[in-house]
């Protein structure tokens, strides 16, 4: 590991048990707490990877990837909120060359929402206002969307609280009906795609941070709970399976690292990442009996954040066919 | 060998499925799981309506599968009300049958069943509330956790030590059944939120100090709880199994739908989601197929631990495979609908009335004695 990126490790490994750890229920129940956003800012962490002449910090891909880990290692919203704002939100705004809307968001005078499936041009209905329904970031002030002609805008609006709904994961982030009131062109689809084809490794840190999170509270709990006047760790079906989910993940952390990882073995990374997560998070819930369906232990919302972010930004289809190509050296699939 | 349901069940499931359809669709089952009430004029309703019927179990095992498969979190807080209800039916005295469970039948109290402890429920025979005797009464201490209905019920059907084991090997042995009132001196309960799911079910945690009980709300013999109550859980996993592939077929119908709506539409399915799909429904089909079989043993009374187990395990495991699967082929659509809710619920399959860990250990427990399950 370089030695930019081990010193961002250690930061943002001190920074979220400094800031973070304490506050993690917190941001599950209310949201991310300002405070806790605004020391994401001071930290640099919102457009650390957008190159310095667009208004970024420059960061390597491999220190990006390390950040966005270890913050899903404690608050996956955390960590979703960073992601979707540097991955998507400032990419798209670079690819726009709209440096001054890049500016407000890394100062914080702005945050996005956004709903990720229909930017991919999924079809979902319209809020009958013409919202855009369950849009990720409940605190928005403005947005980002794609129209029919495959245009990619921005604008400001209005987040409207999302009546008897709590959504399954990222729960800090939070979700709205955002209601746009002015609109400007800020890029293509073709750019938004190009952004998403680099982002799988980003992603792969969300997944694997979230699996992290879950089996380190699974050694944690299998250590001290007795069940039959014997620790959980002393019975095969629990230690083996968390010996097995702890091999997978630090095989996979091995490429997370690796800065000589291209695009293709991220994507592989992505894929294999997604499945631990859901795998590690389910077992992290098992193994804490009871405890594990109460939100108080922490140990739900990787479950949870695992399946949603799943449902949000994972492309099995368009992945494994893109992985499918590469491995036929040509097109596979009907279509 | 029919797989059919007879005429009275088929009649009976149908009604179910309008009376479910007709009280709890989405709107109302999703308000109830954000605000995590429990949903009590339903329980009178179902009562009211014939949906709960005690004279027949396969009624009762097919009454919520149906009913789950509508909605899991008001398809339970409909017929748990009674949970725990056959160890008095078994065991109880003629008193504690009038004056508890008859009262239960009728709607007018609720009940719950108090077994695991904060220390553990997996390892029921460690639990460590102690009743002692004291002339015509037993002086309960000690608490519960995660206990249903924990802070709606009137009383509770309660496994705690009357006399330490004779052997520190056989800790099962000295453990007995009390049934303990809310109004009991003594008696306090909190109620635990943020579940991930079946929201609208009630529970809690109860804390009994110094709780005065009748000697006569004992039930049955004394030192006999634990055999009493796992016998219970022989009857109750197979509920859990309906449970459990009542969500699992709900999931099914809903994906199902989607992907049908989807083909219609002229949009893309792929052969990898159609797999998955057909992956769902052999899993449900295989499960209630078991689910029939260790219920054909248990209602001829003859029950088998082994399939009972194997049934609540595999209908359980099934569940979650499903609606996890479910979310995957359904992705941001399903994020945004009903199958969320029943995915949230799904997990609790594979813990309570015995962890999937636990089934495995009877099962195999019993296979290495030489049982069988058949
Ligand atoms: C919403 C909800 C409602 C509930 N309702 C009731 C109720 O009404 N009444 C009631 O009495 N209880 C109720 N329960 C409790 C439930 O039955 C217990 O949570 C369950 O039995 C597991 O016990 P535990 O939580 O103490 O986990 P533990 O027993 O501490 O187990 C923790 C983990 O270790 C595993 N494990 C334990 N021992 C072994 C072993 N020997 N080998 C391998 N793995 C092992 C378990 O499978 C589990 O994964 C409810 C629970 C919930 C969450």
């Amino acid at each position: 590991m370089n030695e930019q990126a081990e010193l961002m490790r250690d930061t943002v490994k001190e920074f979220a048990d400094k800031n973070l750890k304490d506050l993690a229920l917190k941001v599950e129940r209310e949201g991310i707490p300002d405070a806790v956003k605004e020391k994401i800012l001071e930290q640099g962490f919102v457009g650390s990877n957008l190159p310095v002449e667009m208004g970024g910090a420059g960061l390597d891909s491999l220190s990006h990837r390390l950040m966005l880990f270890e913050l899903a290692k404690v608050s996956p919203s955390v960590a979703a909120y960073v992601f979707f704002h540097n991955d998507v939100v400032l990419k798209q705004l670079s690819s726009g060359n709209k440096k001054d809307l890049i500016q407000s968001v890394i100062s914080g005078k702005d945050s996005y929402a956004l709903s990720f499936s229909r930017l991919s041009g999924e079809k979902i209905e319209d809020g009958s206002n013409g919202a855009i329904r369950r849009a990720l970031n409940e605190k928005a002030n403005r947005y980002i969307e794609l129209d029919a002609s495959g245009t990619i805008f921005a604008g400001e609006g209005k987040a409207e609280p999302v009546k008897n709904f709590k959504p399954l994961g990222l729960r800090g982030m939070g979700v709205c009906d955002f209601l746009p009131s002015s609109k400007e062109e800020c890029g293509t689809k073709e750019d938004l795609e190009n952004i998403l084809a680099v982002s799988s490794g980003d992603i792969a840190a969300l997944f694997l941070g979230i699996a992290e999170g879950a089996v380190d509270k699974a050694i944690e709990y299998t250590n001290v709970r007795k069940t039959f006047n014997e620790p959980l760790k002393n019975y095969e079906p629990v230690a083996f399976r968390i010996a097995e989910l702890k091999s997978e993940l630090e095989m996979l952390k091995f490429v997370l690292f690796d800065e000589g990882s291209d695009e293709i073995r991220m994507l592989m990374l992505k894929d294999l990442s997604a499945s631990l997560s859901r795998k590690a998070t389910k077992y992290a819930l098992q193994f804490h009996g009871g405890y594990g369906y109460l939100e108080d232990f922490g140990v739900e919302k990787f479950y949870r954040d695992s399946v949603a972010l799943n449902a949000i930004i994972y492309r099995p289809v368009e992945d494994k066919r893109i992985l499918a190509s590469k491995i036929y050296f040509g097109k596979s699939g009907f279509i | 060998m029919n797989f059919d349901l007879d005429k009275e069940l088929e009649e009976y499931s149908k009604k179910v499925r309008e009376f479910s359809l007709k009280e709890f669709g989405n709107d109302v089952a999703s308000k109830y799981d954000v605000e995590e009430k429990y949903p009590d004029e339903l329980r009178l309703k179902a009562l009211k309506e014939g949906i709960i019927d005690f004279s027949n179990p396969w009624k009762t095992m097919i009454g919520i599968e149906e009913m789950c498969r509508v909605d899991p979190g008001m398809g339970i807080s409909v017929t748990v009300p009674y949970f725990g209800a056959e160890v008095l039916m078994l065991h109880g005295s003629d008193y504690l049958k009038e004056n508890y469970l008859g009262k239960v039948a009728m709607g007018e109290k609720i009940m719950g069943l108090g077994v695991t402890e904060p220390g553990g429920g997996s390892d029921v025979a460690g639990l460590k509330t102690v009743a002692r005797k004291e002339g015509d009464k037993y002086i309960v201490n000690g608490s519960k956790m995660f206990i249903t209905n924990g802070t709606i019920a009137d009383f509770f059907v309660m496994l705690a030590r009357t006399s330490p084991p004779d052997d520190p090997k056989k800790r099962h042995r000295g453990l007995s059944v009390l049934v303990v009132e809310r109004g009991f001196k003594g008696f306090a309960s909190n109620k635990l939120t943020g579940k991930l799911g079946v929201r609208a079910t009630n529970t809690g945690e109860l804390i009994l100090n110094n709780v005065e009980v009748p000697a006569k709300n004992l039930v049955g013999e004394e030192g006999k709880g634990f055999y009493y109550i796992m016998e219970f859980f022989n009857i109750s996993r197979i509920f859990v199994a309906a449970q459990s592939i009542g969500i699992a077929q709900g999931v099914l119908d809903r994906t199902t739908e989607y992907l049908k709506k989807l083909e219609k539409e002229g949009e893309y399915v792929g052969e990898e989601r159609k797999f998955k799909l057909a992956e769902i429904a052999t899993r449900v089909e295989a499960s209630r197929l078991l689910m029939y079989k260790a219920a054909s043993f248990l209602f001829n009374y003859n029950p088998n631990p082994i399939l009972t187990s194997m049934a609540k395990g595999y209908a359980s495991e099934t569940a979650s495979f499903a609606a996890e699967t479910a979310m995957e082929i359904t992705g941001q659509i399903g994020l945004n609908s009903e199958i969320e809710r029943f995915f949230r619920d799904s997990k609790i399959m594979e813990i309570w009335e015995g962890t999937s860990e636990v089934e495995k250990i009877v099962i195999s427990r019993m296979m290495l004695k030489g049982d069988k399950s058949e």
